[in-house]
């Protein structure tokens, strides 16, 4: 019982360093375009594809799938931003927040269709990074996990780092905390809106192609961390990279220890899916600011 | 204004008589699809009043759906409940729910709203998947039909009855004291607040009234199908019903319902394109989004109006 409650502890930790790599993205695009994007779950998946496709008709090594998704998903967030997010620059757009999510609802819906219409509805299994597994005692862990989190670990450090530590992380701060102020200090906002957009759906991206040796591809993959990342976002206080690291670390833990206690193991994976939605509903009505601060970063 | 007046009566006339002469021109196959037109019409019309004019944005119109239909499917397979009273029982349910769901999302807004209703449905939905013993999960749920006969048509005048009930019903509300404290709300709630209105009782209120004609359509389209699934109220079925009121017009009634009905026939039209259609119907519904907020119904009858407009100015020109 205990070697169980490890292992699950272990996958727990590895799915939670997965979501907080999602939730970072969201939270960056959360933070500086103020929208709640309803198609982060959407570029997600398509990392993960994107990934098998340059190692299947590329013949790239299985580790350059991970920066060939992350490059693909960044320049479709940029096509996305530009076609459509641009009318949230604009004084004249009424309800903003209501066209956000309209427009990255619509954006979800296109894209899991597409993607039903051009990978089809089998799972796709693309290759592992690192085959086998990593045995110790009774303790079984492939090595495709031990990769997905030591990967996603360095990502989340190279991420705090550009945000904290550099001036373009600064500028995304600041236009993030005041369109206005950022202006006056000569920074060009929109600029960095698109820079957040494309940054955000890289770390989806990346994601996405981090979990594909370990479940598989599936048009509907992203629907599911979608409304995780954003139970994840808000609990992490919105805006805030290091809280929705440890938030996302929080809920992959909690889930799984989740499914480990409850007593009926044939509704524990089901009610799995539930259990970051009642986290969300829970966190909305008791603490909408989040449990890290950042009072600021309240939607407009 | 008579004159407008005149031309919409003629309209609505005219839609009247079409609609009842529509299942004696057509097939079984197509009567179905009437059927379920109308369906999604009474639903995308009940979103239209919450989004449009209300300004509640809530994606959960297709779990009060669901909610009505299982309620009342349940409670007829179960405890051999007369399927009127059923869909009353689910109406009612619908409208406590939506009350609660009004009240304790007061002090969210906008995006949060929203996802606090996908978050709902969501959970509503697994639940119904996870409880197979009493629902069926996944394989479904066999229920007894409203009509003994196997014709359709009983259905599609009672459809054709509750859609038209239900736009009256709203249209007549809109257009009352509440409908503006509806549209003062999604304005500008302070503001409304400071004018008098009481906001927390109509914000309530919106949800439950919309609530309740969701649970109506998903009872009388539950006890039709004869079979229901927790995909219902699945987020892909809500972004079709989005997609319909959005195309069609959120901030009108009639126009959300012609939308929907306009979709469902067009995507039955289009089915040998398959997956096809639906990528482009999210194309659709992001130009829409993006270009013409107010529906692509409203911009043509705009650009129609315009015309005469222009005509009407030109005429009397010429004979001067």
């Amino acid at each position: 019982m205990l070697d169980y409650l490890l292992s699950q502890l272990l996958n727990g930790l590895v799915i939670g360093v997965i979501y907080a790599v999602i939730a970072a993205g969201l939270t960056i695009i959360f933070s500086i375009l103020k929208i709640v994007n309803f198609a982060h779950g959407e570029v997600f998946m398509a990392g993960g594809y994107f990934s098998y496709f340059a190692i299947a008709l590329l013949g790239l090594p299985a580790l350059m799938g991970i920066p060939a998704a992350m490059l693909l998903c960044f320049l479709m967030s940029l096509l996305i931003e530009r076609t459509l997010l641009t009318p949230l620059y604009s004084p004249k757009t009424e309800r903003k927040g209501d066209y956000g999510v309209l427009a990255t609802f619509g954006v979800s819906i296109l894209l899991r269709n597409l993607a039903l219409l051009v990978f089809g509805s089998y799972p796709l299994r693309p290759p592992s990074f690192w085959s086998g597994s990593l045995i110790v005692g009774a303790i079984y862990l492939t090595w495709d996990r031990v990769f997905a989190a030591g990967f996603g670990v360095l990502l989340l450090a190279l991420l705090v780092w550009f945000m904290y530590r550099t001036p373009w992380g600064e500028a995304l701060n600041a236009v993030g905390q005041s369109r206005e102020s950022a202006s006056i200090v000569g920074i060009d906002s929109t600029r960095f809106y698109r820079l957040a957009f494309g940054l955000g759906g890289a770390l989806a991206g990346a994601a996405g192609a981090l979990v594909g040796p370990i479940y598989s591809l599936s048009p509907s993959m992203g629907l599911a961390p979608d409304t995780q990342a954003f139970a994840i976002v808000i609990l992490g206080g919105m805006g805030s990279v290091p809280g929705a690291i440890i938030a996302g670390l929080l809920i992959g833990l909690c889930e799984n220890m989740f499914v480990a206690f409850f007593p009926d193991p044939s509704r524990a994976l089901t009610y799995a899916q539930a259990f970051s939605l009642v986290v969300l509903m829970i966190v909305l009505l008791v603490r909408p600011t989040g449990f890290f601060g950042r009072r600021h970063m309240a939607m407009e | 204004m008579t004159r407008s007046l005149a031309g919409q009566a003629a309209l609505i006339a005219l839609a009247a008589v079409v609609a009842v002469i529509f299942p004696h021109l057509v097939n079984n196959y197509w009567l179905s699809v009437g059927i379920t037109a109308l369906f999604y019409a009474i639903v995308a019309a009940s979103w239209a009043l919450l989004v449009g004019y209300a300004g509640q944005f809530s994606f959960g119109q297709m779990a009060f759906v669901s909610m009505g239909a299982y309620t009342s499917g349940m409670l007829a397979k179960y405890y051999d409940v007369p399927i009127p009273l059923g869909i009353a029982t689910g109406v009612v349910l619908c409208a406590i729910t939506g009350c609660v769901i009004g009240y304790v999302c007061l002090r969210m807004r906008g995006p949060y709203l929203a996802l606090f209703t996908v978050a709902f449905s969501e959970v509503l939905r697994i639940i119904l998947v996870s409880e197979a013993e009493v629902t069926g999960g996944n394989g479904g749920l066999q229920i007894p039909s409203l009509f003994r006969g196997r014709s359709d048509l009983p259905y599609y005048y009672l459809g054709l009855v509750l859609l038209g009930g239900s736009l009256a019903l709203m249209g007549w509300l809109v257009r009352s004291r509440w409908g503006l404290f509806f549209r003062a709300i999604r304005e500008n709630e302070e503001a409304a607040a400071a004018a008098g209105v009481k906001v927390v009782r109509f914000r309530l209120l919106a949800f439950a009234i919309a609530a309740m004609f969701a649970g109506l359509a998903g009872g009388f389209f539950g006890h039709y199908v004869g079979i229901l699934t927790p995909d219902i109220g699945s987020v892909d079925q809500m972004g079709l019903v989005v997609a319909m009121a959005v195309i069609g017009g959120p901030e009108s009634l009639i126009a959300a319902s012609i939308g929907a009905i306009l979709v469902e026939f067009l995507l039955e039209a289009l089915r040998a394109y398959e997956q096809w259609r639906l990528v482009l119907f999210a194309l659709v519904l992001l130009l829409t989004v993006r270009f013409a907020r107010n529906g692509l119904l409203a911009l043509g009858a705009d650009s129609v109006m315009r015309v005469f407009r222009r005509r009407d100015a030109a005429t009397p020109a010429r004979t001067a």
